[in-house]
């Protein structure tokens, strides 16, 4: 989807080191809401297409507004309702309880679920050698054109460009449709390198490059 | 954090945006779904095990085992399994060595992609659009605001993490650091020498 998470290139949002850029999270809340996110992915409580491609839905203007772990808050609420897991007005009748000084809800513990958490933490799930590439190392390729409404790992700043296939990564399920749904194809993922004036033309500082790990569809040969 | 320290360390009354945060915290506890305990579990993994110290002790494994570095340099995931390091955020782990002539450096410009079992949980700046916007498009000017001048000549590669390959940026070893220990390499090895947008130095931090 071409949202306002997809800021590669753009200008006009100032500086990148600032004061408070350091720390992962300035209120507990936020560390608090990164974990439930979690959880709720982990016991499967959220509807598809999870966190980050709901994220990507938020309104532009709300996008840019929230901190990050607004964002979270919000993918995971969204996520609750769409799943039912949640029923539409439940969180608002909650603050209010909890704003009027109501009854906090009795604490649940739950020793199990928090040993899950940290074992699933733990556990990784690589990418599998992929079988019968289109492309080789050392191949110049052309990123498609594309517009897709969904989600997607194709960033506008690259579609269109030439860049050489500097090795086949792995395959991975297409993101485009596995966010969706569980039958997406498995796809080979290549690393592909960019010269900075392919992408941006010529400026003022040297040539740069830029690298990215693209699935097979998004690429063709290039001419 | 108990509610209850919350509330004694700020004073002040929670913006909507944290009590709508609390109010969905106690909406699925009082519905049985998300504990206490597993939200305290996972913010204390991050906050204590989890961090940039695990990426320095990679790191300063690779400056002084050469068979080791080679290992990770062909695949990062099960090199850093050898310490006891791997999970979700880097299932599929790469790591990018710095040479003289080329100078690696990680954004991710649709998200804010990480890895978190090497490195933590990103800095504020790291998710922030202005990186995400402007690492790809004019990485020089970025990293001297991080005061980072790299010579004309060095190539400077930057990784964008879009697919779900996650980048550990290894630096190369400053000079005069020939009688170092492993342990005190790896206090020279910051989050952002392994991000890319600093370069460790003999003697810091």
């Amino acid at each position: 989807m071409d949202g306002i998470h997809d800021l590669g290139g753009m200008h006009g949002f100032g500086a990148v080191v600032t004061p408070v850029g350091e720390a992962p999270y300035h209120e507990p809340w936020e560390a608090r809401v990164f974990a439930l996110h979690l959880l709720v992915g982990m016991e499967h409580l959220g509807a598809r297409p999870g966190g980050r491609a709901t994220r990507e839905e938020m309104d532009p203007v709300d996008y840019l507004a929230a901190s990050y772990y607004e964002r979270w808050l919000w993918s995971a609420e969204q996520g609750l309702l769409r799943k039912g897991t949640i029923a539409a007005g439940e969180v608002e009748h909650m603050m209010e309880r909890l704003a009027a000084g109501g009854p906090e809800p009795p604490p649940h513990r739950d020793p199990d679920q928090a040993a899950r958490a940290v074992e699933w933490l733990g556990e990784g799930n690589p990418m599998q050698p992929a079988t019968r590439p289109r492309f080789a190392p050392g191949q110049g390729v052309r990123v498609r054109r594309m517009r897709p409404a969904g989600h997607t790992r194709c960033p506008r700043y690259v579609r269109g460009a030439h860049g050489v296939v500097e090795r086949v990564r792995g395959a991975d399920e297409l993101p485009d449709l596995a966010v969706y749904s569980k039958d997406a194809p498995v796809e080979p993922v290549y690393a592909v390198v960019f010269r900075s004036d392919e992408l941006w033309g010529r400026g003022e500082e040297p040539p740069w490059t830029v690298a990215l790990d693209l699935w097979e569809s998004y690429l063709e040969e290039a001419e | 954090m108990t509610e209850h320290g919350h509330d004694h360390h700020h004073p002040r009354p929670d913006s909507q945006v944290a009590l709508r945060a609390r109010a969905l915290e106690a909406l699925l506890a009082e519905k049985g779904l998300v504990a206490a305990d597993a939200i305290d579990a996972v913010v204390e993994l991050y906050e204590r095990d989890v961090g940039p110290q695990n990426g320095a002790r990679v790191v300063a494994r690779a400056w002084t085992d050469p068979a080791f570095r080679e290992r990770l340099l062909a695949d990062g995931t099960k090199a850093v399994a050898e310490l006891g390091f791997g999970g979700v955020e880097a299932d599929t782990l790469v790591a990018v060595a710095n040479t003289p002539t080329v100078h690696n450096v990680v954004v991710c410009t649709l998200c804010s992609c990480y890895p978190w079992p090497v490195l933590g949980l990103p800095p504020t700046w790291y998710k922030s659009p202005p990186y995400r916007a402007r690492m790809v498009a004019e990485p020089r000017a970025v990293l001297r605001e991080f005061g980072l001048e790299l010579p004309d000549e060095v190539e400077i590669r930057v990784w964008d993490s879009s697919a779900e390959v996650r980048y550990l940026v290894v630096p190369m070893r400053p000079a005069g650091t020939d009688g170092l220990t492993e342990e005190a390499l790896s206090a020279l090895v910051t989050r952002d020498c392994m991000i890319g947008t600093a370069v460790p130095q003999a003697g810091s931090p």
